[in-house]
């Protein structure tokens, strides 16, 4: 499954799976899809991006 | 003097980067169109008889007031690149992932989280009749919208057995010549009814089971209810005032389908139990070519018996309920096609 990156409102850069379960979810929450961010950069103004494998981990505890 | 059937039109796939941007060539794509009729202009005139001091009550001034722009109908059969177009700039908030094909996830945006605010994207539609040096019409309408889309599915054969038709706004802006030359008419890759893989609303399987025969038809709608984009800066051409902006109003999603009755029907039930249920359903072609709508949580509001064409019928009239963490409604699309609403 691919993933793509979304941004909150505020702010906050997730990678996550683009299935319709994931997204939907948060594009209802106002997720908006956003470019990836350039290795080893920050876009202005947002938070870092947090790896969809990192929140899957987050998930399991 | 020129046939209908040389009219031309394109219009952008990709979305305006503003309300009075054009969309460049590289984002046209260029359809056929089932609504025979081109985009009308409409400037409006006013004229001074209501100003007492005349000595009469007759006008004697005219006075170039605004474009009035009537909505416009891009009416095609049901296809993956139209579906998600029309899907995409009717609803606002769209991801899209792969590599080709690409699928659209799509909702329809909030106001609070919109980056737009209550705007959605803008798009420009072009028309031609033999372009050139003696075109008979060749210019570019640039602020597009989409008010809002039909999307039927009935029991017939071949592509008009699914239809989706899109109503379209503009501003009043245009260029003329267009400066835009089409593209070759594109191939879409359409569906009909008989490529429906999924058919699932409130509880009950009209693909499967006993109920595999009931289905009739159905018809699922969106409208935006624009409101009035006429405001202090709204912008001018040719000396009339232009829409500056298309906001929505109270959104209405619709769906109406019609089953056939037999016993143990429980559309009633669920009607007079109010029950609540998603509803699905899928078109699939091949694997680059599918469409999805995933309806949150349906209910019935109406289900009036009836005859259809000799067969005993209920029509049931939804109600798509705001689910507090899937919303109302997700349309996934997978298409051949990038760069949709992008």
């Amino acid at each position: 499954m691919d993933s793509i990156f979304m941004r909150s409102p505020d702010g906050e850069v997730k990678e996550v799976e683009a299935s319709v379960e994931k997204l939907t979810p948060l594009m209802v929450a106002g997720w908006i899809q956003v470019p990836p961010p350039k290795a080893g950069s920050t876009a202005a103004g947002s938070k870092p991006a947090t790896p969809a494998e990192e929140e899957t981990q987050h998930g399991q505890h | 003097m020129a046939n209908i059937n040389e009219l031309l039109n394109g219009w952008g796939f990709g979305k305006q980067t503003a309300i009075g941007t054009a969309n460049g060539s590289a984002a046209i794509w260029r359809h056929t169109n089932l609504n025979t009729r081109p985009w009308a202009k409409v400037p409006v005139n006013e004229d001074d008889r209501a100003e007492i001091g005349k000595g009469h009550e007759f006008p004697t001034q005219l006075f170039k007031s605004h474009y009035n722009m009537p909505t416009y109908e891009i009416s095609k059969y049901a296809s993956s690149e139209f579906l998600a177009w029309a899907m995409s700039f009717s609803l606002g908030n769209v991801a899209v992932s792969g590599s080709g094909p690409y699928t659209y996830t799509i909702v329809p945006a909030l106001g609070a989280t919109n980056p737009t605010g209550l705007e959605l994207p803008y798009f420009s539609f072009v028309q031609q009749i033999r372009p050139g040096g003696s075109a008979i019409l060749d210019e570019m309408l640039v602020g597009c919208a989409v008010k809002g889309w039909k999307l039927s599915i009935k029991n017939s054969p071949g592509r008009a057995s699914a239809m989706c038709s899109a109503e379209c706004v503009t501003t009043g802006q245009y260029t003329s010549p267009s400066g835009i030359t089409l593209p070759a008419v594109y191939s879409p890759h359409e569906f009909n009814a008989g490529m429906i893989s999924a058919l699932t609303f409130n509880g009950v399987n009209y693909l499967s089971g006993g109920s595999a025969k009931q289905f009739v038809s159905m018809e699922a709608s969106w409208e935006n209810n624009f409101r009035p984009g006429f405001f202090p800066g709204s912008g001018s051409q040719d000396g009339y005032q232009i829409q500056g902006r298309f906001e929505w109003g109270d959104r209405v999603f619709g769906v109406q389908f019609v089953v056939r009755v037999q016993a143990g029907s429980t559309e009633y039930s669920n009607l007079i139990n109010l029950t609540t249920g998603t509803a699905t359903f899928t078109m699939t072609r091949d694997t680059n070519n599918s469409v999805t709508m995933l309806i949150q949580k349906m209910g019935f509001n109406v289900a009036e018996l009836g005859n259809t064409d000799g067969i005993v019928t209920l029509q049931i009239t939804g109600v798509q309920l705001y689910d507090a963490t899937n919303g109302l409604v997700t349309v996934t699309v997978t298409t051949p096609q990038t760069g949709i609403c992008q």
